[in-house]
């Protein structure tokens, strides 16, 4: 499993899921459920503020899983994409960017 | 459909919950509830403000409680296995309440009441199997919510599969029908872990296949998602290790997801929930519904279910009464005319009935004549207790209470009104509160559990929330900060509340190099401290515990365990969870019984008196007291010489004549360095002049300038003005400045005619905007119906606004300056005695030591400690030789000394007298380091003599230091059973063997601040004198002499640091310090303070320039510009530079007492 912290576009439903996203100009598409949850942050070694009313997303970040085929059919490495691709992404809370957090692939997450 | 949380801690949830039951149902209702669940941890600490703030909202109030449950398995005494909600139903006319109450007292029995006793607050499933029924109906009345925190919830994350499900079962095998439900929460934390989806997905399908509803909550502990931080910094506070530490157990809160949501955003985490269940439409519509038909079930009806606001008294067959309760009032009342008004007729007797009449017809229209016959009960069983007694507050204002004994205070006397005290328009319960002496308060407890029956009695909580200083270390705690540094911080805080803190680091000097530090955090690279900042303000206000609170006893009838928890106290005595705010919505009888030292100082000084002086002549010689009329004393001195202070004539003259002179120390209400500054300025004459006095030293007064315009109208520099000649009667006795309530109703009622029942609402009103706006529309068009100028009108509108919400009750200012005089009077007749009764009782604002230098300055003889003479207790003696001889001194008490035992203490009196050491050691067993701190403060200096031994008191504390290391034993040398100490004399004093060096003054002053935090041998600024007179320095009785506005250096120890409220909002900060001669008051005001920076609240010893001000014919005080830290003797202003200052030894070097010594723990 690699650790990413990679910028990406996520496009999402009205009911919030992502649908699709762009990575490193390549395009994906969303091809299974979903599922999400929050990690705690070491918010008291990251954050130097929390004053009152700023508290939110300092505790905890949303993480979605998602997995995603490729639009084109081709992976990075021109090899044919038939088995999706598992993805973790985080949504920062105040400014609503996209970040590619882990990679795993197949049974044995790898670093890319 | 709207969604209603039945899982929510409020801040009352100490060190758990982050929001006020305001917010929340404000919250809730604005997302469109119609309901919302307060359920605390532990008990209804907060359900009380629940209800207002629910019916303030508009929507339905539900209670309930989060209550851990011991492990059937375990042991029972001490572990539990989880944690469950348990709610109330509603509108079954209180079942379900009462029923929760119960199960809340249950949970809490156990507990010793004491923190970190051994056994949790917990209940056993047995006990909460029986409470869900009614014990009548045999119904369900209560509803068990197992979710994540239950030993089922928490089951999920272990290794055996099965196990929640087995747990599960136990619950359903033992709960009645129909009592429980699953609680189904997901705070989406990552798959698999606590509060996870999956875990959520695995309580529904355990539901499901029990066909046992499942409800959804969110177990919610703040009202947005702004308090997750808190609540992680609550976590730490609670568990007392950091949060990197809880990070790693891991024991932090799994996310931050535990807030109030939106109906919106709980309907799609219940969605998530069923899809990850791989359910349908249908089973969440289930889920949505079934919470909606608890919730239902569970609202409360607060004026069925809770008694809301109906006040309930003893049954009238408990306070000993067969008839009609009102009539026994009346009768009651006519009997007490002939004691208190004897031989009054004429129009006086007229005026006094026909108060009367009218104050009984209010009590009989409000139903109150069970509540004045049960204080009046009390009142008489604390009297029959032989224990001093006095009513304070506006309960002086009443006759009847006058007449049945419960006041001491003639309010026809005072002008004192009715009505604001009790008033046809006020339908709750008024406070009526009862002065005990202190040392006897927790038997008059006790007393009234005895009389009224324990289940009709129970001691009043008080809640304690974060201030700036505990605020700080917790936050500094939570980051896994160094204690030390973190103290250092909250040292320098200094009274203001923790949510201005980085408010008061742009302000406060003292402040100042904290705030350098915070600004310089990017150059150090340290985050923490403005992190620290942010998390101290977060914890502000916040509650931390609940405590037994100092004086209130609540009184009820045999339901009232149906109608409030209670949880043993540390006294022993149960308390109720509610506090003074819960008292009137719940109807609840509250009679505070205050414990005051003075009080016991009081008895004490009278009993002492007494032994002394065992006979009426010995008592009147030796106060000085009047001969009376037929020569033999005054009739308030009995003839054993017992004196009635109540009965003292309120005009002595040498009483007025010591209060003007400011030598108040120890005296009540009027010894503070701002109350010496006032007398001193108002020349007391008489006592309606302490009450003036007593009620203009509030802050309101002072902070709004009604000091000066009084002091100068009264003084005749000013004329008096009064906005009309209607209101001169009113206005008179205090020159025309408005200073009591009882004025500012007589006003009113003058300008408008509205009646003083009416007036007195107002005034209250105008405590809120809204009121305020109503009461002025109302007062201008009545007042100008009257025919009033609109000039008059503008005048005396401005002032009752403004001086209406602080403006002083005069029945309270009454019913202190009773005390105030007594205590005064015995100063000014009995001084030892008095000053023995301070040092026992220890009432005032000061360190015991600044009235120890008050007695050297009296020339009253302070005697030493002596293991034959001193007893348990300080007492007065008539001093046999020396250049004191036949004087009375004071002998120091064994009681107080830094070591010594409860049970020594006891030992060593009952063994009084002993003729040698080894005779002590025999009968008392002290401990060896014991004798060995009696040594060293001269205890046995007199048996020494008497052995005749050449060594010195060195000599001894070494022989008895080497004693002490070759010796294992603790206790003394063992004696034989039955062998006796032969009178031969001190074979073993007068054998040490001498060699060293005798201690200095100084070594004997630092080992009596070390061990009872008192010099006595000599002031502890002796030792500074010639370093003193270098500098300059003046001393405090010199400064009377001297012209206003010279400037000055002053030097002592801090006895007194105050920062009251002024004019103007900006801080004054005033340091008073003794340097053997007397007291000197400083002021600083805002440039000093820059001036002194860090030295105004850090240090001991403090040199002070200033300049002088005269305060009145017998006052004077500083105005500081400058301090400097007398121990630190190179930085002092010395005049010549070329002798600069020599570290002298010093009584305080080495000594961390600093709070008992300073009275300031800075």
């Amino acid at each position: 499993m690699g650790m990413f912290s990679e910028s990406v576009d996520v496009a999402c439903a009205p009911d919030g899921q992502p649908v699709s996203l762009t990575w490193s100009g390549r395009s994906y598409a969303v091809c299974a459920e979903s599922v999400r949850w929050y990690e705690r942050r070491q918010w008291w070694d990251e954050v130097s503020r929390a004053p009152l009313g700023s508290g939110q997303g300092v505790v905890d970040h949303e993480i979605w899983r998602v997995q995603v085929l490729p639009v084109d059919g081709r992976e990075r490495n021109g090899r044919e994409q038939d088995e999706p691709l598992t993805l973790d992404l985080t949504r920062h809370i105040g400014s609503g960017r996209w970040r590619l957090l882990r990679i795993h692939d197949g049974l044995r997450p790898t670093t890319a | 459909m709207s969604f209603t949380h039945l899982h929510v801690s409020t801040a009352f949830s100490a060190h758990y919950g982050v929001s006020w039951p305001e917010e929340l149902a404000q919250s809730a209702a604005a997302d469109g509830a119609t309901a919302l669940a307060c359920t605390d941890r532990d008990g209804l600490y907060g359900t009380i403000k629940h209800l207002k703030a629910c019916m303030a909202a508009g929507i339905d109030p539900i209670v309930g409680v989060d209550l851990a449950v011991f492990d059937d398995d375990g042991d029972h005494r001490t572990q539990v296995a989880g944690r469950v909600v348990v709610l109330a139903r509603g509108h079954n006319n209180g079942a379900g309440y009462r029923a929760l109450c119960r199960l809340i007292s249950d949970a809490h029995a156990r507990t010793s009441g004491k923190s970190g006793g051994a056994v949790p607050v917990a209940v056993t499933r047995a006990e909460l199997a029986s409470r869900t029924l009614d014990p009548h109906t045999l119904k369900p009345v209560l509803t068990v919510l197992l979710g994540p925190d239950s030993d089922v919830g928490l089951a999920m994350g272990g290794r055996r599969y099965l196990r929640p499900r087995t747990l599960f079962k136990q619950w359903l095998d033992v709960m009645p029908g129909g009592t429980v439900v699953a609680e189904i929460v997901s705070q989406l934390s990552p798959p698999g872990s606590p509060l996870s989806t999956s875990h959520a997905v695995r309580m529904l399908r355990l539901a499901e296949e029990h066909h046992i509803p499942a409800i959804l909550t969110n177990a919610v502990r703040y009202c947005a998602a702004d308090g997750a931080p808190t609540a992680d910094v609550l976590d730490s506070a609670r568990t007392l290790k950091s949060l990197p530490e809880l990070a790693r157990e891991p024991l932090l809160q799994p996310t931050g997801q535990g807030w109030l949501k939106t109906s919106a955003q709980m309907l799609q985490l219940g969605k998530e929930i069923i899809s990850a269940a791989g359910f349908g439409a249908a089973d969440l519509k289930q889920l949505m519904t079934q919470t909606e038909a608890l919730a239902d079930l569970c609202r409360i009806d607060p004026t069925t279910d809770m008694g809301w606001k109906q006040p309930v008294v003893p049954e009238a067959s408990v306070i000993g009464i067969n008839q009609d309760p009102h009539d026994e009032l009346v009768q009651r009342c006519h009997a007490g005319i002939g004691r208190r008004f004897p031989g009054l007729s004429g129009a006086g007797e007229r005026a006094m009935l026909t108060r009367l009449e009218h104050e009984l017809g209010i009590i009989r229209n409000l139903g109150f004549s069970s509540y004045f016959l049960t204080v009046a009960e009390v009142s008489r069983m604390i009297q029959e207790m032989g224990v001093r007694a006095a009513a304070r507050g506006s309960g002086a204002s009443s006759l009847v209470n006058y007449l049945i004994d419960v006041s001491q205070v003639n309010p026809l006397q005072h002008d004192l009104i009715f009505e604001r005290f009790l008033s046809q328009d006020r339908a709750t319960l008024p406070d009526i509160d009862i002065d005990v002496e202190s040392a006897e308060r927790h038997n008059v407890y006790r007393r009234i559990f005895e009389r009224f029956g324990s289940e009709r009695v129970t001691l009043m909580s008080m809640q304690n929330g974060y201030r700036a200083r505990g605020a700080v270390r917790d936050a500094g705690m939570a980051l896994g900060m160094d204690d030390g540094e973190v103290g250092e911080i909250a040292k320098q805080l200094w009274r203001f509340s923790a949510g201005k803190f980085r408010e008061a680091l742009q302000e406060k000097p003292e402040l100042r190099e904290f705030a350098g530090r915070v600004e310089r955090r990017d150059a150090a690279g340290n985050q923490q401290l403005d992190l620290l900042v942010d998390l101290t303000e977060r914890l502000d206000r916040l509650p931390r515990h609940i405590s037994m609170h100092p004086c209130g006893v609540i009184l009820g009838d045999a339901t009232l365990l149906d109608r409030t928890p209670v949880q043993p106290s540390g006294l022993g005595l149960p308390m109720s969870q509610f506090d003074k705010h819960d008292m009137d919505p719940m109807g609840m009888l509250k009679l505070d019984v205050l414990g005051v030292r003075m009080q016991s100082a009081m008895a004490f000084a009278v009993r002492e008196i007494i032994r002394i002086h065992p006979s009426k002549e010995d008592v009147v010689a030796a106060g000085n007291h009047s001969p009376g009329q037929d020569g033999s004393g005054p009739d308030y001195i009995a003839d054993n010489g017992h004196i009635d202070l109540n009965a003292v004539p309120l005009d002595d003259e040498a009483t007025f004549e010591l209060i003007r002179s400011t030598h108040t120390l120890g005296c009540f209400q009027i010894e503070s360095p701002g109350q010496r500054e006032l007398i001193g300025k108002m020349a007391p004459r008489e006592f309606n002049d302490l009450i003036i006095d007593i009620s203009l030293f509030r802050p309101g007064p002072m902070k709004s300038d009604m000091v000066r315009p009084f002091l100068e109208h009264r003084h005749g520099f000013a004329p008096e003005v009064y906005p009309h000649p209607l209101l001169k009667p009113v206005l008179q006795e205090t020159h025309g400045v408005t200073v009591f309530h009882e004025q500012i109703l007589r006003t009113f009622d003058v300008m408008t005619g509205c009646g003083l029942a009416k007036a007195d609402e107002f005034r209250r009103a105008l405590s809120s905007e809204d009121g305020e706006s109503q009461v002025e529309e109302y007062f201008r068009k009545h007042a100008k119906a009257k025919g009033f100028s609109p000039d008059v009108i503008d005048k005396v509108w401005e002032t009752l606004k403004s001086f209406a919400s602080f403006g002083f009750c005069k029945a309270h200012g009454a019913a202190f300056a009773v005390p105030t005089y007594q205590s005064a009077w015995l100063k000014a007749h009995h001084p030892e005695a008095f000053l023995a009764g301070l040092w026992e009782h220890d009432p005032g604002m000061y360190p015991k030591r600044l009235l120890v230098a008050e007695a050297r300055r009296l020339g009253i003889p302070i005697l030493p400690l002596d293991i034959n003479l001193s007893k348990a207790e300080y007492r007065v003696e008539r001093v046999r030789s020396g250049q004191d001889a036949g004087k009375l001194g004071i002998r120091l008490s064994l009681n107080g000394i830094y070591g010594l035992s409860a049970t020594e203490l006891k030992r060593i009196v009952a063994g009084q007298p002993y003729d040698s050491l080894a005779d002590l050691r025999a009968r008392s067993r002290i401990s060896k380091p014991s004798i060995k701190r009696l040594a060293q403060l001269g205890a046995f200096d007199s048996l020494h003599r008497e052995a005749g031994g050449t060594a010195n008191r060195a000599d001894l504390v070494h022989h008895l230091q080497k004693l002490q290391a070759t010796s294992s034993s603790k206790k003394g040398v063992e004696v034989l059973e039955g062998q006796l100490s032969l009178p031969l004399g001190d074979v073993e004093l007068r054998n040490v063997s001498p060699g060293l060096p005798a201690p200095t003054l100084v070594d004997n002053v630092r080992a009596e601040l070390d061990l009872m935090a008192v010099d006595v041998s000599s002031h502890l600024m002796d030792s500074h004198r010639p370093m003193l007179d270098r500098l300059g320095v003046i001393t405090a009785d010199k400064l009377l002499g001297l012209r206003n506005g010279t400037e000055v250096l002053v030097a002592g120890v801090r006895v007194a640091t105050q920062t009251p409220p002024m004019r103007g909002g900006r801080r004054v900060v005033f340091i008073s310090i003794d340097d053997g001669t007397g007291c000197i008051d400083s002021v600083f005001f805002h440039e000093a303070q820059e001036n002194a920076g860090m030295l105004l609240f850090g240090t001991r010893l403090l040199l002070i320039r200033g300049t002088t001000r005269r305060t009145g014919p017998r006052g004077i005080s500083l105005s500081a510009s400058m301090a400097w830290d007398l121990s630190r003797t190179e930085t002092l202003p010395f005049p010549d530079p070329s002798t600069p200052g020599q570290d002298v030894p010093h009584p305080l070097d080495g000594i961390s007492r600093s709070l008992a010594i300073t009275g300031f723990n800075g």
